[in-house]
């Protein structure tokens, strides 16, 4: 187990060190530098001040040797200066980090409190018309576009509860209840989908469970099915739900980024598609890096979460 | 394949999505033939207009024909799914089962290689990329095709390495039978399965990933119809002429309908073990 | 004595009268706060607030003073003298002083600063402070929009420019000061307890929320979250003008939507290809599938600048005539034309507009396509006259010669049509030079005239500026510039 985790360990280092390039030289392939951006359409600006900008800002240096100077300040712990507002990365990454985390979260936590029931009840209800309901509208789920649903929402939010408060931020500490409710709507707006599949996955893991050898013999000891269901069954079909978060907890965070533009919340997503228009390099950098770190280091307590549940997973 | 068709006629739900999704294929398909106006052909004076005998399904802003934009919408956003997802299959499940043939070394880099893709989350990742390639439909699909190609290798790899360990295959390879050989007629028949669900499951997915894409200015071009730049463009309009929404919205649903359910009998098909679920 | 208590308390109560929050909603954060280099529309109407300019210009286009009370210009009009205000001061609590006015003016030219204002100022030869309440310009030539255009010259504090980043902070004399920026969320400002003007600003706070979705700035508005939208695109105006708690104001707006040709690029070097497309063009049909009727249909010149604007009947190439076009094509040898419109998807009345011009040109026979790269990539292009032709909307001002000197001149800050036409030069020389108002009017007319078919610019229109505000919000008056200033007189219930 132990030699499992280093290994991994050492594994998520590599990839970390493989995004920090990759993001690294895709972002300079992105036609037009930050100073070009940042000049905009002020075309008064003479070439020797486009240069010196460059050089104060190290755009001048060969690629290769920005991308050391830049790594070396990784391996320091500085994820370097954002160009636009000369602040550190660090403290721009923080100040949003917790905004999307409680969104993610919330969404989350939403969407299992919710898939649960719904998964229980179409497998105890399987073949029969409940189930094919159930079904159908979880591929609607699926199917529409959180941004959409994000705008209905507020529409039929803002035209029929005009007091509800629906927009914007405000920070759980300084507000809780102005936090949760503004946030509502695009928790539930991010959680369709992950609640649509989570619940079909629930689902056809408890028929797997119960069709397993272990539960027809409990049922054929006479065991009822409530018992069954919640005391046998559910615990095993947690495990495919439960690797499966990993996954879907990357696609939530891609809804969540596409939310926050819908409801001006100020999160990561806002601040890396900013970052990404203004070319401000070190800020999409950092960004990418600190987003995939939190990626892998949950996908790694999954699959360890995994290994402790199912013994029967081996270490490879 | 006769055979095939039998048992998947007999699975109801993966029949009906069967169905819906030669349906829709062939909408866009026969596009130039069933639509009724030019898809980009504006008359101002008609805009915003509800289902009527002239526009089947209504006129969007610029007075274009909803149903002829449908109809092409189809065939940018099939087109653009189809596209990633076959190369992101083919690809993939090429990565996969070289990684899962050679092992050691190989297999490591390449695995790992595939982490890092998997690692961005989604959408960013095909920001960048088209942020890098600029935007267009061809860029969008070529985009989600290099998101999803590591969810193939990672889909292929495993079955390919159980399979390998297993007997006839061992025999096949002390036979001296070619690396190629084996990879081809022993192990990739038996790994399809999953594969063709995930392909199923993905192509509905595309859509949805091209319509975000769409709303953050970045996929499809104006003015290319596509069911997700529709879905998008429309909410500004949600309240002075529904129409646009409402059908461009359950356009991408029939599609996705289409594919989820046959993608559900595919898996019951396929997969022995789920067979009586 | 009770009395005197009385009194003094009403009068403590008036000063200090300012209450509440104006709530506005805007969809980009400003973009930098050195005044003298920013461009982006969401810095100036925040920093509009913060600092102010010699003089400023009033929602009828008329200048009235600001940090000057008045002014006095030579005859020969190459000596301009503005008395300032006395007992102005600025938020750090020094007293502005005529020195700070040349200060301001001199980091304006500076060639390290590099101002986009720097061009508007080419003329002044020099800038002196006859005493702490007097500026005296000394101009090498007459240059009528001289005046107006000290509306930008925004005057900061030395001390603070020396030792502080004054694009991170921002000391200025105006109605409010700067209290927060929080990232993507707002913009908060405070009202100056000192401002110059009694009784002014009138509420405590003004928050600029940033809102990039249109739709949910609408909600917002809808639902009393936002009291005032500033600017509202047309599709959205519509919706809201049907809610009962919200009106939608409207004034003739400055900026105009236009297709823009490369004059080096063949066949667009060639005057009659320019005029053909002028032809094709259907502005009306522009006007309402993009604006929703909400705008006019504009040559070089805003019709909102009513005493300088010729009427476009006037104009022959705005009649569409497809035919007529398309024997104009034949007879430049440009039958067979095939164009690609450059443009950017951030703006809606841009991406909209070049959707028509798009489908209009196609109908007429003419093979074009759009090309939308992402908005960076677009300036970029932009900039470097790598195009065929571009959609966009520029900005407008209050002097004709802010419209044309820039873009048309072959030497223009903006000329990235790479427009090169010796008497069009001389006429925009001839213009900005003279002060006989008449006389200045026939050039204008004329420049006008030739420009408008022929010119690298096929002016499309100009929008209706709309804005979208909450019942119980008194006070605003929109201002054709775009400019907020009115925002100091806004009262919220």
């Amino acid at each position: 187990m132990t030699n499992y985790i280093i290994k991994r360990i050492a594994d998520l280092v590599f990839v970390l060190f493989g995004v920090s390039v990759l993001v690294f030289f895709m972002l300079r392939f992105i036609p037009g530098d930050a100073v070009e951006i940042m000049l905009g359409a002020n075309v008064d600006i003479s070439v020797e001040r486009v240069e010196a900008l460059r050089r104060q800002l190290g755009l001048d240096l060969p690629i290769h040797e920005q991308y050391g100077q830049w790594f070396l300040g990784l391996l320091r712990g500085d994820l370097g200066t954002s160009i636009w507002t000369g602040q550190p990365v660090a403290t721009e990454i923080m100040a949003r980090l917790p905004i999307t985390l409680e969104v993610t979260l919330l969404a989350l936590a939403f969407s299992l409190l919710v898939s649960f029931p719904i998964g229980i009840l179409a497998a105890s209800a399987r073949g029969t018309w409940g189930d094919t309901i159930v079904r159908i509208i979880s591929i609607i789920g699926l199917t529409l576009p959180s941004f959409w649903v994000g705008v209905l929402l507020l529409y039929v939010v803002s035209v029929r509860f005009p007091s509800f408060p629906a927009i914007g931020f405000v920070p759980f500490l300084e507000d809780p209840w102005g936090n949760l409710s503004r946030l509502s709507l695009p928790v539930l707006a991010v959680s369709l989908p992950i609640i649509a599949s989570l619940s079909r996955i629930l689902r056809s893991s408890l028929l797997e469970v119960m069709n397993a050898d272990y539960i027809r013999t409990a049922k054929s000891k006479g065991l009822s099915a409530r018992t069954l269901l919640y005391k046998h069954a559910l615990r095993n079909a947690l495990i495919p739900v439960l690797t499966i978060i990993g996954v879907q907890m990357g696609y939530l965070l891609s809804g969540v980024v596409i939310i926050e533009q819908v409801f001006a919340i100020p999160g990561l997503g806002r601040l890396i598609i900013g970052a990404i228009s203004e070319r401000n390099y070190p800020l999409v950098q950092g960004t990418i890096l600190v987003v995939t770190l939190f990626f892998v280091v949950v996908n790694l307590l999954v699959d360890l979460a995994y290994a402790w549940i199912d013994p029967r997973v081996e270490y490879s | 394949m006769k055979h095939f068709f039998k048992q998947l006629y007999k699975n109801q739900v993966g029949f009906i999505g069967f169905c819906l999704c030669v349906f829709v294929c062939s909408l866009a398909l026969f596009a130039p033939i069933l639509k009724t106006h030019g898809p980009n052909k504006q008359n101002i004076r008609d805009r915003f207009e509800g289902p009527s005998t002239e526009h089947i399904l209504g006129t969007d802003n610029f007075g274009r024909d909803l149903f002829s934009r449908v109809l092409y919408g189809y065939r940018t956003s099939l087109g653009v799914a189809l596209i990633s997802v076959s190369i992101a299959t083919l690809i993939g499940s090429l990565i996969g089962l070289t990684s899962a043939y050679f092992g050691g070394f190989i297999d490591r880099f390449l695995m790992r290689f595939m982490d890092i893709l998997l690692a961005f989350p989604i959408i960013l990742l095909a920001i960048a990329i088209i942020a890098v390639l600029g935007s267009s439909s061809v860029n969008t699909a070529f985009a989600i095709a290099i998101v999803y190609t590591p969810i193939f290798a990672r889909l292929s790899r495993g079955p390919a390495l159980s399979l390998l360990s297993w007997d006839y295959v061992t025999a096949a390879r002390a036979l001296g039978a070619s690396g190629s050989r084996i990879m081809f007629k022993h192990v990739t028949p038996n790994i399809l399965a999953p594969i063709l669900v995930q392909v199923t499951l993905s192509l509905s997915t595309a859509i949805l990933v091209e319509a975000s894409l769409s709303f953050l200015g970045l996929g499809t071009q104006p003015p290319t119809p596509s069911l997700g730049l529709m879905l998008s463009d429309s909410r500004d309009y949600m309240l002075l002429s529904p129409w646009v929404s409402l059908f461009s919205g359950l356009a991408i649903l029939l599609a996705s309908l289409g594919f989820n359910l046959f993608g559900d009998g595919l898996r019951d098909l396929l997969d022995p073990t789920l067979k009586n679920l | 004595m009770q009395k005197f208590v009385l009194s003094l308390i009403l009068l403590f109560g008036f000063a200090s009268a300012q209450t509440g929050t104006l709530e506005l909603a805007v969809d980009q954060s400003p973009v930098g706060l050195d005044p003298h280099v920013v461009t982006a529309f969401s810095s100036i109407a925040v920093l509009s607030q913060i600092y102010d300019g010699l003089v400023e210009s009033n929602a009828d286009l008329a200048i009235e003073p600001a940090l000057a009370e008045s002014w006095t210009i030579s005859d020969d009009g190459l000596s301009y003298t503005f008395n300032l205000r006395e007992g102005v001061t600025f938020h750090n609590g020094r007293t502005m002083t005529a020195e700070d006015v040349v200060y301001s003016f001199n980091r304006i030219m500076a060639e390290e600063t590099g101002s986009p204002q720097a061009s508007r100022f080419s003329q002044v030869s020099s800038a002196e402070a006859a005493d702490d309440t007097t500026v005296v310009f000394t101009l090498s030539e007459a240059f009528a929009p001289f005046l107006g255009n000290t509306a930008n010259l925004s005057v900061v504090a030395s001390e603070v420019v020396e030792s502080e980043d004054i694009g991170q902070v921002a000391i200025g004399t105006g109605a409010f000061m700067l209290d927060e920026i929080v990232p993507d969320t707002y913009v908060s400002l405070v009202a100056n307890p000192n401002y110059y003007r009694d009784m002014q600003p009138k509420v405590a706070e003004l928050r600029y929320n940033i809102v990039p979705e249109a739709s949910t700035r609408a909600a917002g508005l809808r639902n009393g979250t936002y009291h005032l939208l500033p600017v509202v695109d047309p599709a959205t105006a519509q919706t809201l003008e049907n809610v009962n708690s919200v009106s939608i104001l409207r004034t003739q707006d400055l900026a105009y939507s236009l297709l823009g040709f490369n004059t080096t690029v063949a066949p667009f070097d060639d005057a009659r290809v320019r005029e053909a497309i002028n032809m094709i063009i259907d502005r009306e049909e522009i006007v309402e599938a993009v604006y929703f009727g909400q705008a006019e249909a504009g040559g070089p010149l805003s019709p909102g600048l009513a005493e300088w604007a010729v009427d476009t009947s006037e104009y022959s190439c705005y009649t569409t005539d497809v035919d007529k076009a398309k024997a104009l094509l034949a007879e430049a040898g440009a039958s067979d034309l095939s164009m690609e419109i450059l443009s950017f998807g951030t703006n809606k009345i841009v991406s909209d507009v070049s959707q028509v011009v798009l489908a209009q040109l196609i109908d007429a026979g003419i093979d074009a396509t759009l090309d939308v790269p992402e908005f960076g990539t677009f300036v970029q292009r932009w900039k470097n006259s790598e195009f065929d032709a571009f959609v966009s909307l520029n900005g407008g001002n209050i002097d004709p010669d802010g419209y044309l000197f820039r873009t048309f001149h072959s030497d223009g800050a903006t000329n990235v049509y790479k427009f090169n036409d010796p008497s069009v030069d001389e006429l925009l020389v001839q213009g900005r030079t003279q002060t006989d108002l008449d006389e200045r009017a026939a050039t204008y007319t004329s420049l006008q005239e030739k420009l408008a078919c022929s010119g690298p610019i096929s002016h499309i229109a100009y929008g209706t500026l709309l804005s979208g505000i909450a019942n119980g919000v008194e006070g605003f008056e929109q201002n054709p510039t775009r400019s907020l200033i009115s925002l100091r007189n806004v009262t919220v219930e």
